[in-house]
């Protein structure tokens, strides 16, 4: 019985800290962060990216420039 | 110099290496001239071609000095061509890979997904660390027609829970992360009444080495039958690493999460989903 006893103690204390942990997240809290959660003005995002290798191409050939490719596992501008 | 002096294009290489298409075909014709010229691998770095498909240079150097240097070379390089060799003939898709060209759903929604490590870091002098420990990751959820009607109606419903959970709730700030399988969902309870987005989420892997618990807070609105706002944060304990994601604060660290309705107005709101690469099925049914 005591070790059936400490077990649900013990659940009830994890239980607990879980709910502590997962309930910080005030209104102001959720504010604040949303904002500083934004991309901002970084100059990488002032490049106009194209997502479509042909559709660099086709350009490249129209306006006589070269290429870019930057190419990664994961998208750039989407992943990391 | 990126901006005007070249055509920039950025890839997840993983999709351009593998898909059968016009697309595909003249990725790897510039990247087989590489030496990664192995498409069962990663060809990752950055190219410079003409339009005619002929590589100036492969690098995978990310000191911006040494990349400046190399496309100021390529420059030069480029304008020394016969005008036939530099320009090409713009080519037209003939064929498109379906399984790597995944739309967003119609009648559904993009949202982008923003993640960042708050505190935990040990501190340190290295730039390239730094930038690591304060970089802010991005991808996109994608909400299906069918959910996106569940939130007009005020509703939660599970199958977007799960998608968050298992693909969202990531720390990807340093890498590709590992997402989380159905077993490591621990617990997750999201609602949307009355404008509000409120839950919890508890997720951990059988092992107990990667985790987090963290709380939802958010607003929802909508007019005309629509989602026109949806900004909300996950904020909470997460621990663990990933194969691509080393080096994480010791211990719990503080790691936030923020989502906002996509507008159409940036480029990267065509990206699909990262956990969607090759699998959309399996990502949003």
């Amino acid at each position: 019985m005591p070790r059936v006893s400490f077990k649900c103690a013990a659940v009830l204390l994890v239980a607990s800290s879980i709910t502590a942990r997962a309930a910080e997240l005030s209104d102001a809290q959720f504010k604040r962060l949303h904002t500083e959660l934004q991309p901002g003005d970084s100059p990488w995002l002032t490049i106009p990216w194209k997502i479509s290798v042909l559709n660099a191409q086709q350009s490249a050939a129209k306006e006589d420039k070269p290429i870019f490719i930057w190419a990664m596992d994961g998208h750039p501008l989407g992943c990391t | 110099m990126l901006k005007t002096r070249f055509i920039p294009v950025a890839i997840d290489q993983a999709y351009q290496r593998r898909q059968k298409d016009t697309e595909g075909e003249f990725y790897r014709k510039i990247a087989s001239q590489g030496p990664r010229g192995n498409f069962n691998n990663t060809t990752q770095g950055f190219y410079i071609a003409t339009a005619s498909g002929k590589l100036l240079v492969y690098n995978n150097n990310r000191n911006p000095e040494r990349v400046r240097r190399l496309m100021t070379e390529k420059l030069g390089e480029f304008s020394r061509l016969e005008t036939s060799a530099r320009r090409g003939k713009s080519i037209e898709a003939t064929t498109v890979d379906k399984r790597f060209n995944p739309t967003p759903p119609e009648g559904g929604l993009v949202i982008r997904v923003r993640a960042k490590v708050l505190d935990g870091y040990e501190p340190t002098t290295d730039k390239w660390q730094r930038i690591f420990q304060t970089s802010m990751s991005r991808d996109n959820l994608w909400v299906s027609k069918t959910e996106h009607q569940s939130l007009v109606q005020g509703e939660f419903p599970d199958s977007l829970q799960q998608r968050i959970a298992r693909y969202h709730l990531v720390d990807n700030t340093r890498g590709e992360p590992p997402f989380w399988n159905e077993k490591d969902v621990r617990s997750v309870q999201f609602s949307a009444t009355s404008g509000r987005l409120k839950g919890e989420a508890h997720l951990e892997t059988a092992d107990h080495n990667r985790g987090y618990e963290a709380a939802f807070n958010g607003i929802v609105e909508i007019k005309n039958r629509k989602v026109v706002r949806f900004d909300a944060v996950v904020l909470g304990e997460f621990w663990g690493r990933g194969k691509y994601t080393g080096e994480p604060p010791k211990g719990r660290f503080p790691l936030a999460i923020s989502f906002t309705l996509a507008d159409g107005s940036d480029v990267a709101d065509q990206i699909p989903p990262q956990a969607s690469r090759g699998w959309v099925q399996g990502y949003i049914r």
